[in-house]
């Protein structure tokens, strides 16, 4: 009995348990939400032939009646009951617009790059962005601090997608600096995956657009938080009593000033990372790059439910996995933090 | 002897060096497309990659038709005839055509394209109970129920034509299944279209010009290289053709850096200006269709013909065209429902002569609503002869950026005019089911169809989004009418009738019957004819292109496009440095 009431009051237990819940929960909701999404795949694959191919309603909607199987019109709860047991055995089902392909194939040739991408550009902007920021705080009301928090403000004010068709027009089109066919895409044609430095040099060079359009969008948003971070720490008592006890700069500058201020960012940099799994639907359209936001964006278009379901659970598993680990490792870098009354 | 050597040399050079600069021809365009694992080969099943105006350069069909000449342009099929006593329509197959993995085209290839289309419940099935292998390159489609020969033409001579090796063990099986007497509908036919759904051949065999090899497969890019044993490899003047996937916006700033030589993507008039400020020609081929305000004819007034007249009186068509989609819209002259481009082949002077063009004249449109009994309130708004104020709602898919903007002037124009209209946008995924389930007081959709025969046109008009469609009751709008100019008619039995039996003069006199009634009744008010806005590139890899006004021109973009036959003749060449 005692052992019961242990494991239920282990912190790391019951945080598993909520985990699972939430999961339970966000599953359901996204089923039953995205039924209730405007139009259905049948209809808009008639709309997609006729616009495309320039077919009658009646032949589009002869090939379109006979190409699905799915039965839209099955009772949901049917429906839901199917999903749920399918997606306890790991099965995220088959794509309704591609028969025969499992949605986890899907996920696999896809959250790959997205990972890759996005999680060079989270790096990349917050070490950039974190740096810039102790930066600016330390010249306050300078010229590098008026001008980093006037750019950090504009830049994270201009929506991701638009800097992304900015760059391209900018920086390939207007100025032609690279070539804009041949920036598309994760890979070209002919390049054989593995760890060769052609490979690597040819994902790099591919992955440079989405990057930078990542790095751009989101820099200015750590920059300023940090800078707000530094500013609230710089004013403690306990900076102002390491000053007095004669530290050396770089000791209070780092083990001080940068590792308290950075506390609260690294629960923003947690979740962001959690976030990375869902990619971005825009970003990855505009530079024909195949991840896992391309793929809910195209399936969203066509309501292909199963691919949608799929991937909004992979967000929110990687979102309450990566809010796990924060926790978990908050505790670590501020000791005055235990968890689960420890 | 020296100088014959030398002389020999230099010409041997030259060739190598005019036909090395030939051979590195290449074609761009642009095309969306769904990469594997979603995208895949096997071209009958949702998501196969077959790129759409490139797929006749790929799985050749029988041929392709020429909209202005009205003829067609023999590929796999060298001629065809129809037996009227037999009711079989007689293809011949072109010899010595070879499939892209060695193997020789024949009849049983057609055979298996058109049984597997069966199970796909292909429109042709409709006319057709059997198709039969004559002999190796000669092929019957025997027709149950007698249709127009222009649709049945259309039906067989521009179908891809797809491998028995590849596809022939599941045709087997639906002409296994067909001999026991299951239809489309049965279990069985059902298991074996589920099973055939699943089939992912790992690559296309065609008979066409170019190859499409997976290994030249990215998400972003396709390169389709040429095949030697092409049957009329010579007039192939490109080695390759590359297709960039995307939709528009992806696909214009490729345009804007003169990577792309041809894209039928619908560019927003902004944009199309600044190709043509890049010396990017505009090309602009008649789409056969367009936007149309259609009415839900359950609500009062709407259901007078002499409303809707008003309505199409009211509004600058010419105004509307324009602010929509700029030089690439044009105002329905002819107001028949059929494109004005297809009236000179269906209807006589004299019809043509009979028809109100609806020009812009508010003064008769007022004059039509005061005959009714309708009054101008003091706030300018029309009130019926029920006392109800002509306040209404228009509907548009809120994504169409030129339906939208035709919907807002519309709406701006009629307000003008006393009819109040508020423009509602909403999903273009939800606009059809919207119109279909009769929710709404007005709604933009789309007029006519790419189809050279008028039966389509005609089924777009009155039977998509009417209550005969079976999916809902839509405009509601009732075919059975009585009419000045053509006295009772009932249109949906005129529709089915334009497309039936052998006689073209019978079906071009019902046609001219629909285009009249239509004229007079106005179901709906189609706004304007839309045109494309294809960017060509000139000059940087290919040129050739024909001038403007060329007959070639007149194919739908979307339908037999131009560009894919002057790839074919030959017509257009890379350019050589």
């Amino acid at each position: 009995m005692s052992k019961v009431k242990k494991l239920f009051s282990n912190y790391i237990f019951l945080r598993v348990i909520r985990a699972i819940l939430t999961i339970f929960i966000v599953a359901t909701l996204t089923f039953f939400i995205i039924r209730l999404m405007p139009g259905n795949p049948i209809e808009i694959y008639i709309g997609q032939l006729m616009s495309q191919y320039g077919m009658s309603f009646q032949d589009a909607k002869n090939q379109a009646a006979a190409l699905f199987s799915i039965d839209l019109d099955a009772p949901l709860s049917k429906q839901y009951v199917i999903y749920m047991r399918n997606l306890l055995r790991g099965d995220f089902g088959v794509s309704f617009l591609s028969q025969g392909t499992p949605v986890s194939l899907m996920i696999a040739a896809y959250l790959p790059w997205t990972i890759f991408s996005v999680g060079i550009s989270i790096l990349i902007s917050f070490s950039l962005g974190i740096t810039l920021g102790m930066i600016s705080a330390y010249k306050r009301g300078g010229i590098f601090d008026h001008i980093v928090s006037t750019v950090a403000a504009i830049l994270s004010a201009i929506p991701n997608y638009l800097i992304g068709i900015l760059l391209l027009i900018i920086i390939g089109v207007q100025l032609g600096l690279i070539p804009v066919s041949a920036m598309r895409g994760t890979v070209s044609p002919g390049i054989k995956p593995g760890f060769t430095w052609t490979f690597i040099k040819d994902i790099f060079s591919h992955a440079l657009l989405p990057i930078m359009t990542y790095v751009v969008s989101t820099v200015g948003g750590w920059t300023l938080s940090m800078k707000s971070s530094t500013l609230n720490t710089l004013g403690e008592d306990y900076v102002t009593v390491a000053k007095a006890r004669g530290l050396p700069e770089s000791r209070i500058t780092f083990a001080y000033v940068g590792r308290n201020a950075l506390l609260p960012l690294f629960t923003s940099l947690t979740m962001q990372m959690g976030f990375l799994m869902g990619g971005s639907a825009l970003i990855e359209s505009i530079f024909v790059y195949k991840g896992i936001g391309w793929a809910l964006g195209s399936s969203i278009a066509q309501r292909d439910y199963p691919v949608m379901q799929a991937v909004f659970l992979i967000i929110t598993i990687a979102v309450i996995v990566a809010n796990f680990i924060a926790d978990l490792l908050y505790s670590k870098l501020d000791p005055r933090i235990k968890i689960g009354g420890e | 002897m020296k100088k014959i050597v030398l002389s020999l040399l230099s010409l041997l050079l030259v060739v190598s060096l005019v036909s090395s600069a030939i051979a590195a021809g290449q074609f761009n365009g642009a095309w969306p497309y769904t990469p594997p694992p979603v995208g895949h080969f096997n071209s009958y099943a949702t998501n196969a990659i077959t790129l759409g105006m490139y797929y006749d350069l790929i799985e050749q069909p029988l041929a392709m038709y020429l909209w202005a000449s009205g003829k067609w342009m023999p590929l796999l099929a060298t001629k065809w005839s129809l037996n009227r006593k037999t009711n079989t329509f007689r293809v011949y197959l072109r010899k010595g055509v070879k499939w892209q993995d060695g193997k020789t085209f024949t009849a049983k290839d057609v055979v298996t394209t058109f049984y597997l289309g069966y199970l796909y419940n292909w429109a042709i099935w409709r006319y057709i109970d059997k198709v039969t292998a004559v002999d190796d390159y000669t092929v019957d489609f025997h027709m149950a129920v007698v249709c127009a020969p222009m649709v049945l033409e259309r039906y067989v001579l521009r179908t891809q034509i797809r491998s028995d090796a590849v596809y022939g063990k599941y045709a087997s099986q639906v002409i296994a299944l067909l001999n026991q007497g299951k239809k489309s509908d049965s279990d069985e036919m059902k298991k074996l279209r589920a099973e055939f759904d699943q089939f992912r051949p790992e690559k296309m065999i065609g008979t066409g010009p170019f190859i499409l090899d997976p290994k030249n497969l990215t998400e972003s890019e396709i390169t389709l290289t040429k095949f030697d044993g092409y049957w009329d490899a010579e007039k192939i003047q490109f080695d390759k053709i590359k297709v960039y996937n995307g939709e528009t916006p992806v696909v214009t700033p490729l345009v804007m850096a003169k990577e792309v030589d041809y894209a039928t993507h619908g560019f927003p008039p902004a944009t199309e200006k600044q190709f043509i400020q890049m010396g990017v020609r505009i090309i602009r081929p008649p789409i056969y269709s367009g936007p149309a305000i259609f009415f839900n004819h359950n609500i009062y007034p709407f259901n007078l013909k002499e409303v809707r007249q008003a309505i199409a009186y009211a509004i600058k068509k010419e105004e509307n065209a324009f602010v929509s989609l700029g030089d690439s819209a044009k105002r329905q002259i002819y107001m028949t429902g059929l494109s004005d481009n297809l009236v000179p082949q269906w209807l006589s002077e004299a019809v043509i002569k009979r028809l109100n063009k609806y020009d812009y004249n508010p003064d008769l449109a007022a004059k039509i609503l005061t005959k009714l009994g309708f009054k101008k309130g003091a706030d300018g708004i029309w009130v019926t002869d029920k006392g109800t104020k002509m306040e209404y709602e228009l509907l548009v898919p809120a994504e169409y950026a030129d339906w939208a903007a035709a919907a807002e002037n519309a709406a701006e124009q009629l307000t003008k005019f006393g009819i109040k209209t508020t423009v509602r946008g909403i999903t273009y995924a939800q606009h059809p089911t919207e119109v279909r389930a009769g929710r709404f007081q007005m709604a933009i959709a789309g007029w006519g169809s790419a189809h050279p025969h008028a039966h389509f046109s005609y089924y777009t008009d009155l039977v998509t989004y009417n209550y005969p469609s079976g999916l809902g009751p839509g405009m509601n709008f009732p075919l059975v009418q009585t009419t000045k100019s053509v006295g009772k008619v009932d249109l949906d039995k005129l529709i089915t009738q334009s497309a039936e039996g052998y006689d073209l003069l019978q079906q071009k006199k019902i046609v001219e019957k629909l285009a009249l009634a239509f004229n007079e009744l106005l179901p709906i008010v189609p706004l304007w004819e839309r045109y494309g806005n294809n960017p060509a590139l000139d000059g940087v890899r290919v040129t050739n292109w024909p001038k403007e006004g060329d007959p070639i021109y007149k194919n739908s973009p979307y339908a037999d496009n131009f560009v894919t036959i002057m790839i074919l003749n030959g017509t257009l060449k890379p350019v050589t440095k």
